[in-house]
């Protein structure tokens, strides 16, 4: 099974932009608790939980304990997500009468635990992880709770009885967002080391400093350490907790409060706050403005790919590339599933196969087996019956179904009827076959002209950018539409990976700046712009923004 | 007079909850470190699977018990009244009495308590529980019970393991005298006479219940006729029983070992001003703490406030003056 990557990610995206509806509309809640653990909810609800939205009460059913309550629009907008009760039954958030209460009730058929009054939801879950226990029954716990919460001492009296009891089938997140509703964790009670200072992004620079795993692990848990946002190490981890047997599992999830929205992120002002409404479209179009980087490993050196995918995961990459070349199909030769195969144990990244193969339909299944977590294939040797075999075969198996088209080739129109579940589509700049080669131009144009079909055919995917992506061009690619990157020579030809990424993604972010400030300008003008930039008070965001804005002539 | 027949409570708790286990398999007993005062730790060994003892962690042994029964089990959670509603109410009002399944009210847990009121003894004031009733009767969807003697004890256990949803009961440490026959009927809600009489009444739950009829038998020496209820359900509390005494006594002494603000007599005026307003003269801790007393110093202890036989018969004397 693959990593079902881009559904868990579109699915957060409409819980996320549900939590900022609702919260608007209720005129309070939490948003920054509901980012933060986004991601974690994400892979709980849209791969793992065994759930069945019509029949809430199902005894054999997973068991999510959201201990933080105050996240409750994060854990109602998934459930919305999931089928348990109309989308449109968020705007009742926080009302009278309403099912959706400000923190989590059993009102709502399918929480499981009142949440609210906070450092109780895990020795809740320890009674219905027992619970289990004593009927044989299989179903799991998860549950969430809050770094804030964990200066309550009741969560380590639960951490003690779970240990005792050995109730392995409880698995806990630790959303350690460092943010607590007065300020920052490590000032107000520190769960690793007192902060000095305000500057929070300190407190990542040194693992050495970090001490609540040690916490944990003393407490006689089984403890993993993630970034609590990238879906692949959520999954790796909660893998690793259900074959844990004898203990119970600690996933610390490093996350940003927040995360998503940059004026929210590493905020403690959205604690608990709801946007105002004139700032609601410029939230939804930079949560609708994610991206990904995609190094491609055979602008490195063929003979050590190995090496390659290495220099990638230092780098922090969000995929990895692989161009699968056949000799036929395009000139060039790379590699096939086996090298694939191979390589998969390095990484847990996901693996973005770009098949640049003849007849793919009869290959697609080695591609699968080899541990590809994205697999895209050419529109040019496809038909309606063979992507059509293709997209099934892939959805079936939990991978994301990508569609490419050379620079020649414009979107077949059979494929139209693909695009609403279509993920990926690589509009290509550059003629397929040999890295190195310069960004077609005519790709803006083409790209552009593809986002109003796109749109007409409710495509939910990203669009990916592939060939002759750099610095210097990829905040127009960005603009155009495109939200993964490929880079071949601009990010692996480069002596030191991770600032070549980190390069691309500041100029996206620079890009992006300019668009929602274009968008802040178009809906509220001169106000609107100044208003949006003022909400940027962490760092020094402002003053970039400020910075583009002027250049602009919009302040 | 014969001297009452004297047993212990948590034995009978004990036993009670032994049979109650046997009878249905979704019956577990949790405990904190008192297990064995609690004597609950014989359910454990009978049914090791079924019993939990979290350590000395009251808002854990709540809020685990809460988990248990929202998984469908009918928790008991045991430990002295003083660590419990005192201790742990934040996880009481919010992990057992708000949760609420649909078409339930609230969750599945039962908290006994022992070592209530005053009569704790050498352990001091700050192991006697004076505000558990006052606690625990404002959290709404907990019924609450103070049994008198280990006839009621039983039962009331019985009656806890078969009746949907949260209930508290506080027993006390020390033996206590048998009122009840054996076929006395508990319903929840309704109070027992347990003498009847056109004077007074005395309306009287746990230790104090025996001490009323001392007081109603010293009374009748002197042609004061006194009518003695048990009103071990105090939440909900048997309006119907009160109403009818007031009518028909006219005045009412109230008798508990808890504070007199928030407990039994509390309740009792509040539901006699609104059927049928008489005087009512509430005896029990004067809103001041307890103290350490011996076992042989008890008596010396109640006696301090008013809690006595002699106290109970001076006081009805007293409010038959003030009758309406």
């Amino acid at each position: 099974m693959g990593l079902n990557y881009y559904q868990i990610k579109k699915n957060i995206l409409r819980a996320r932009k549900l939590v900022i509806k609702a919260t608007n509309i209720a005129g309070s809640g939490h948003p920054g608790g509901s980012f933060s653990m986004a991601e974690i909810l994400g892979c709980l609800f849209y791969k793992y939980l065994k759930f069945d939205p019509n029949n809430p009460q199902w005894e054999d059913r997973d068991r999510l304990v959201l201990s933080k309550g105050h996240a409750a629009p994060g854990l109602f907008s998934n459930m919305a997500v999931a089928g348990y009760f109309p989308e449109s039954e968020l705007e009742t958030l926080r009302k009278f009468g309403s099912r959706l209460q400000g923190h989590p009730d059993l009102k709502c058929p399918g929480v499981e635990f009142c949440g609210g009054s906070l450092g109780t939801g895990l020795s809740y879950s320890v009674g219905i992880a027992l619970a289990a226990k004593i009927n044989s029954k299989d179903h799991h716990v998860y549950t969430i709770i809050g770094d804030g919460e964990s200066d309550e001492g009741q969560i380590w009296e639960a951490a003690m009885t779970a240990a005792k009891y050995k109730v392995d089938n409880l698995t806990a997140f630790l959303d350690r967002n460092f943010i607590q509703q007065d300020s920052y964790t490590e000032q107000i009670m520190p769960l690793d080391e007192k902060l000095e200072g305000d500057d929070l992004s300190e407190m990542w620079k040194d693992a050495s400093r970090w001490k609540t795993g040690d916490k944990w692990r003393s407490f006689g848990w089984n403890v993993i350490e993630i970034d609590g946002h990238r879906i692949e190490q959520i999954d790796a981890a909660i893998a690793k907790a259900n074959a844990t047997k004898g203990i119970p599992t600690m996933i610390i999830s490093r996350t940003v409060k927040g995360k998503s929205i940059e004026h929210m992120e590493d905020n403690p002002q959205w604690h608990g706050k709801a946007p105002d409404s004139d700032v609601v479209p410029i939230i939804n179009h930079e949560l609708d403005s994610q991206f990904m980087i995609a190094p491609s490993i055979i602008a490195g050196d063929m003979a050590n790919l190995e090496n390659e995918v290495k220099r990638c995961v230092s780098g922090r990459s969000d995929y990895i590339h692989l161009d699968v070349m056949d000799g036929q199909f395009v000139p060039t030769k790379t590699f096939d599933h086996n090298k694939i195969k191979e390589l998969r144990p390095l990484t847990i990244i996901p693996f973005d196969s770009h098949l640049m193969i003849n007849e793919p339909v009869k290959h697609v299944r080695d591609y699968i087996d080899a541990g590809s977590d994205i697999i895209t294939v050419h529109a040019e040797v496809t038909d309606e019956s063979s992507f059509g075999e293709i997209h099934d075969l892939l959805k079936q198996n939990q991978i994301g179904v990508g569609f490419a088209i050379n620079p020649d080739t414009e979107l077949p129109e059979w494929s139209y009827k693909f695009l609403p579940s279509l993920d990926q589509l690589i509009v290509m700049s550059v003629v397929p076959g040999k890295s190195g080669q310069k960004y077609i131009e005519e790709t803006h144009v083409k790209i552009t002209r593809l986002n109003s079909i796109l749109k007409e055919n409710n495509f939910s995917g990203y669009i990916e950018a592939d060939g002759g992506v750099n610095l210097e061009n990829i905040g127009s690619i960005f603009a155009d539409g495109a939200r993964v990157f490929v880079g071949g020579g601009a990010i692996v030809g480069q002596q030191d990976v991770r600032i070549a990424i980190r390069d691309f993604r500041n100029e996206v972010l620079k890009s992006r700046r300019r668009i929602l400030l274009d968008k802040a300008h178009e809906l509220g003008g001169t106000d609107l712009v100044n208003k949006w930039i003022g909400l940027h008070v962490v760092g020094e965001k402002q003053e970039q923004i400020k910075k583009i804005a002027q250049e602009a002539g919009y302040i | 007079m014969n001297e009452p027949i004297m047993t212990d409570m948590r034995s009978e708790y004990s036993k009670a909850l032994i049979q109650v286990g046997k009878d249905n398999p979704n019956v577990v007993v949790l405990g904190a470190d008192t297990t064995d005062s609690l004597k609950t730790s014989s359910f454990g060994k009978e049914f090791p699977d079924r019993f939990f003892n979290v350590g000395i962690a009251e808002g854990n042994l709540v809020t685990v018990s809460a988990g248990l029964a929202a998984s469908g089990k009918i928790s008991f959670a045991s430990t002295y009244a003083i660590f419990l509603p005192g201790r742990a109410v934040d996880q009481i009002r919010n992990n057992i009495a708000y949760p609420s399944p649909q078409g339930k009210k609230g969750l599945n847990v039962k908290l006994v308590v022992s070592h209530g009121g005053l009569s704790v003894g050498p352990d001091g004031g700050s192991h006697q529980q004076i505000e558990d009733i006052a606690i625990m009767r404002v959290i709404p969807n907990f019924r609450v019970f103070i049994p008198a003697d280990t006839i009621s004890v039983s039962k009331l256990t019985h009656l806890m393991a078969t009746e949907y949803g949260p209930f508290y009961m506080r027993m006390a440490r020390s033996k206590t005298p048998i009122v009840h026959l054996e076929s006395q009927d508990f319903q929840i809600g309704k109070g027992i006479t347990l003498r009847d009489g056109s004077d007074c009444t005395i309306a009287a739950c746990g230790i104090t219940v025996k001490m009323a009829l001392d007081a109603a038998e010293s009374l009748h020496q002197e042609g004061i006729s006194c009518r003695v209820l048990d009103m071990f359900s105090i939440k909900p509390i048997d309006n119907e029983i009160l109403e009818k005494a007031a009518r028909e006594t006219g005045c009412i002494v109230t008798t508990e070992e808890h504070n007199i603000f928030g407990g039994m007599g509390s309740a009792v005026a509040e539901s006699v001003s609104e059927s049928y307003p008489v005087p009512i003269k509430r005896i029990g801790a004067q809103d001041m703490f307890g103290e350490s007393a011996r076992d042989d110093e008890v008596p010396l202890l109640l006696e301090k406030h008013g809690i006595t036989s002699f106290n109970m018969a001076k006081q009805v004397k007293e409010i038959r003056s003030k009758k309406l």
